[in-house]
């Protein structure tokens, strides 16, 4: 079935994503260097900036965090007060697949659809519901996101920043219990940026709910996380607020 | 003209382009998805009516299928079906011959759909069932009329297979290629030539079309 994780009434439940990864990756054909995953941490509801140059493992932990790519062993974990949901457990043999952990994820290139339009696009996560539901979820996100005025357009119809925005209402219409973000922003100016962060982060405010915000950027890492975790070659390298991490940062380099 | 053949050649190309839809669509599938090792090997069977000759095809379909055949003793006995010199037959071994040209451009629809669209339809809670109805197959539509459209021109111009399998009996294996040898053979070459001409015409017609219909649905996807 097509059971996208039920609509929770959320007041302040404040989850915690439990993330103990390892992942290894064979040396390439062409002498490249093998690369090792080995994390251990945790995010908080709120975004939490994973913050890492091109190459640290940042996309590689967002794949084995959503299930595109089975860690070889360890743990992800989804804890509230009263439960804890396991989407991976190597001891237990256990690994729930993306259609059903219920998360999250925008990648880079956002991977909208080309052949829906953005209405089709944007209720694809809803085929539990029945036609009008899906019809007012949508209605709802897109007024969020200011979009609302796009409906019967294709992805390649509308600007980039509505793309972006599109990408985030299809994900986030289904009310994902985790969100993952693989720089959904970069290409963007900086304030259509701060735009779409607000709305996020206005959406969030009701859900708390753990973001994980990938970027290679200081200055976003600054203005937008409760917390970073900074990867170096698979490895988180430091943790914590901002401020200190990125203080901290300027004696690695 | 020889409007029977005509009319049995249109009726076996017909029904084997939508045999091989129905077979091709979830072998395809298999093909441009699975990490099996031995993948290659399913994909040289395939592959291989493309360079046999159609004589090696229906001498053995011949004798596995024939009523001392293996599998066609069992079907004869379970069944009453001789497949051999029957309309039957000649779809089941026409099936075989053209089964690369329906999969081969199914393979290539497939496996060129960007592999984040087919995870991000994943993440959304969609079944592999839908992912494949709701993305991947209409991202490959002009690599399905592709794989139909050769399926049908490859069958209507069959000859070897045909003469193994079918034989060459009047409105039940004599497709029109056979009739035209006939012709040829009779020196009967005023209806050879109608035979000819007409089965040029009219493959050069459906192959304009796909052609044409290929171009507009590049226009569809790309241009606003």
């Amino acid at each position: 079935m097509n059971q996208v994780s039920p609509l929770q009434e959320k007041t302040q439940a404040a989850d915690r994503l439990l993330l103990r990864i390892t992942k290894q990756f064979a040396k390439g054909k062409n002498g490249a260097a093998g690369f090792c995953l080995d994390i251990s941490s945790a995010a908080e509801a709120g975004i939490t900036i994973v913050f890492g140059r091109s190459g640290a493992g940042k996309s590689t932990l967002l794949d084995c965090i959503s299930g595109l790519l089975p860690p070889d062993s360890g743990r992800v974990a989804l804890r509230s007060e009263a439960e804890e949901t396991v989407f991976f457990d190597s001891e237990k043999g256990m690994n729930i697949i993306p259609a059903q952990r219920g998360i999250g994820y925008v990648f880079q290139n956002l991977a909208l659809f080309p052949h829906l339009t953005v209405n089709a696009n944007v209720e694809y996560g809803l085929a539990h519901l029945d036609r009008e539901q899906r019809r007012q979820r949508r209605v709802e996100i897109l007024q969020l996101f200011h979009c609302d005025s796009l409906g019967e357009r294709k992805p390649d119809e509308i600007s980039g920043g509505e793309r972006q925005r599109i990408a985030l209402a299809r994900t986030l219409v289904t009310e994902p219990r985790v969100l993952l973000l693989d720089e959904p922003l970069s290409a963007l100016d900086v304030g259509t940026k701060l735009k779409i962060l607000e709305d996020l982060q206005a959406w969030n405010e009701l859900r708390r709910i753990p973001i994980l915000y990938v970027t290679h950027s200081p200055a976003e890492a600054m203005r937008l996380g409760e917390n970073v975790i900074y990867l170096e070659n698979g490895r988180v390298l430091a943790q914590g607020k901002p401020e200190e991490v990125l203080r901290n940062l300027s004696s690695f380099d | 003209m020889n409007w029977q053949a005509i009319i049995l050649t249109l009726r076996l190309a017909v029904t084997v382009s939508a045999v091989l839809v129905i077979i091709g669509l979830p072998l395809a599938y298999w093909i441009a998805f699975s990490r099996r090792r031995w993948k290659f090997l399913v994909e040289s069977l395939v592959a291989m009516p493309l360079v046999l000759p159609p004589t090696v095809l229906g001498f053995y379909f011949l004798l596995l299928l024939g009523r001392g055949g293996m599998v066609g003793a069992w079907l004869n006995r379970i069944f009453g079906v001789t497949l051999p010199f029957s309309f039957a037959g000649l779809v089941v071994a026409s099936v075989l011959y053209s089964l690369p040209f329906a999969v081969q451009p199914l393979v290539a629809g497939f496996a060129s759909v960007d592999r984040k669209l087919i995870a991000a339809s994943a993440l959304l809670g969609a079944t592999r069932l839908r992912t494949f109805l709701r993305v991947i197959l209409p991202l490959s539509l002009t690599h399905l009329i592709t794989a139909v459209v050769l399926s049908f021109a490859h069958t209507l111009g069959e000859f070897g297979v045909v003469l193994m399998v079918g034989g060459n009996i009047p409105g039940v294996t004599r497709t029109i290629s056979i009739a035209i040898y006939d012709n040829v053979q009779a020196l009967d070459y005023a209806n050879a030539n109608q035979n000819a001409l007409f089965l040029l015409i009219f493959s050069f017609v459906i192959l304009s079309l796909v052609y044409a219909l290929n171009r507009r649905a590049f226009f569809v996807g790309t241009v606003p």
